[in-house]
């Protein structure tokens, strides 16, 4: 049964419109379902239908479900902690274990560098640091830069290249909004994703860096297209 | 199709939604919990009005932002509100678990026991007051009002209480042909009525 088939438009639309509101046979709406995944035409008329029939559940009055649907959503999809309040804490933890981190190294430098100071370069430790994991809590980038620089650097640490024909790409999320394209991630272990202005003016409302996987070039829309491969909380260290 | 009265704060939500879907798309945990706190009560209210169970609907509202978190990517700004786009996951997630456990049988096989075994809350407002209510955006009610009564119950139980065309014929008592009907002919009345409002803003 070809239901795209113009002649067929009206019994689509009302099969569609039957899929959406809900009142379809088992069998007819498995058989839509199915039907839609591979075509469009279907699939929209299916959307179409539920857009317009969903608009008669604005004014349903809200019920606030159990705290435990949350905990359970989170477990479900291994996310950081198991409750909002507790994720701040994780943050906070994070951002302590990088400025330990940090001071360590500094301390590091030093104590080292007391022996080889004439041979080390000198190292200054980034003032932003953002360390870009995977849904799997891995570390997959560490972004740093140094206030002023047009630039940032990117270490890659974990070793999932974006795949053939694939590039990764970099974005900004701001507090409210939709996500800003800072640019193309290029080949190579540390890399450098150029900036059009200061660092700390790019990135001065900024709470969390992502990387999405898209096409050669980067993304043709604007928008991420391709599935979020890490992200992370920009810690500043000014 | 948009069918909102002025800039309200249903608009400053859905914008605020929209936001979020963006920012969940590229896997921000916090944008997601944001979107949990906002939008949660709604879509707990419409799941637990269709699948008639608070347990179950907590299920439902789990498997909902589950799949949410996945396919926030997949919202666009530009063919839906993001509150009405949530709003139909959730009901498809309902009615998907409703109809898996129907029997496949049509035309009906008359039998009692299709009748359904619960009755609709009495002290919160019926379906056709919340079809009613909905419609206080100007244009949906224009549209809500020109359907007839049968209709207009038949649509409102199906929609809020996801009662399937066999469920419906025994609940109204009437002929699963009527039922049918008049949800045929609903629809399109609401189809016609709602397309015209919407072309004209």
């Amino acid at each position: 049964m070809n239901l795209s088939r113009p002649d067929r438009r009206e019994r689509l639309d009302r099969l569609a419109a039957e899929f959406a509101l809900g009142t379809s046979p088992p069998r007819v709406r498995r058989r839509l379902a199915t039907i839609a995944r591979r075509d469009r035409v279907v699939a929209a008329s299916l959307s179409e239908w539920e857009r317009r029939i969903a608009v008669l559940a604005d004014r349903v009055p809200a019920t606030t479900p159990p705290p435990r649907v949350w905990r359970n959503i989170e477990t479900r999809l291994g996310l950081e902690a198991d409750r909002v309040p507790a994720r701040e804490a994780g943050w906070l933890r994070r951002i302590a274990f990088w400025r330990a981190l940090a001071v360590g190294s500094l301390i590091g430098i030093v104590v080292l560098g007391a022996a080889e100071w004439r041979r080390a370069p000198v190292v200054v430790p980034a003032p932003l640091v953002v360390v870009l994991s995977g849904a799997d809590a891995k570390v997959g980038l560490i972004a740093t830069a140094t206030r002023g620089e047009r630039y940032l650097t990117l270490k890659k640490v974990g070793n999932a290249p974006p795949g053939q024909d694939k590039t990764l790409e970099l974005w900004a999320l701001p507090q409210a909004g939709a996500p800003q394209p800072l640019g193309v991630i290029p080949q190579g272990n540390v890399v450098r994703v150029p900036l059009q202005n200061p660092v700390d003016e790019t990135l001065s409302n900024i709470p969390t860096l992502a990387v999405s996987v898209e096409p050669p070039g980067g993304s043709p829309t604007g928008k991420p297209t391709g599935p979020v491969v890490y992200s992370g909380a920009v810690e500043r260290m000014y | 199709m948009t069918v909102d009265g002025p800039r309200t704060a249903t608009g400053e939500r859905n914008e605020r939604l929209a936001a979020l879907l963006a920012r969940i798309a590229l896997g921000d945990q916090r944008a997601f919990a944001d979107l949990y706190r906002l939008a949660s009560a709604h879509l707990y209210a419409v799941a637990i009005r269709i699948v008639r169970d608070g347990a179950l609907a907590e299920e439902m509202l789990q498997e909902a932002f589950v799949s949410v978190w996945h396919h926030a990517g997949t919202y666009d700004v530009a063919k839906s509100q993001p509150i009405t786009w949530l709003t139909s996951i959730v009901r498809n997630r309902c009615l998907d678990w409703l109809r898996r456990r129907e029997v496949d049988t049509e035309p009906l096989a008359t039998n009692d026991d299709d009748a359904p075994a619960w009755e609709p809350p009495s002290d919160g407002p019926s379906p056709v007051d919340l079809l009613l209510a909905a419609a206080d955006a100007q244009a949906l009610r224009r549209c809500v009002d020109l359907l007839e009564s049968g209709p207009r119950q038949a649509i409102a139980l199906a929609f809020f209480h996801g009662l399937s065309h066999r469920e419906l014929a025994s609940r109204l008592h009437e002929p699963l042909g009527t039922v049918k009907s008049w949800v045929r002919r609903g629809l399109a009345t609401l189809r016609r009525c709602l397309d015209a409002a919407g072309g004209a803003q």
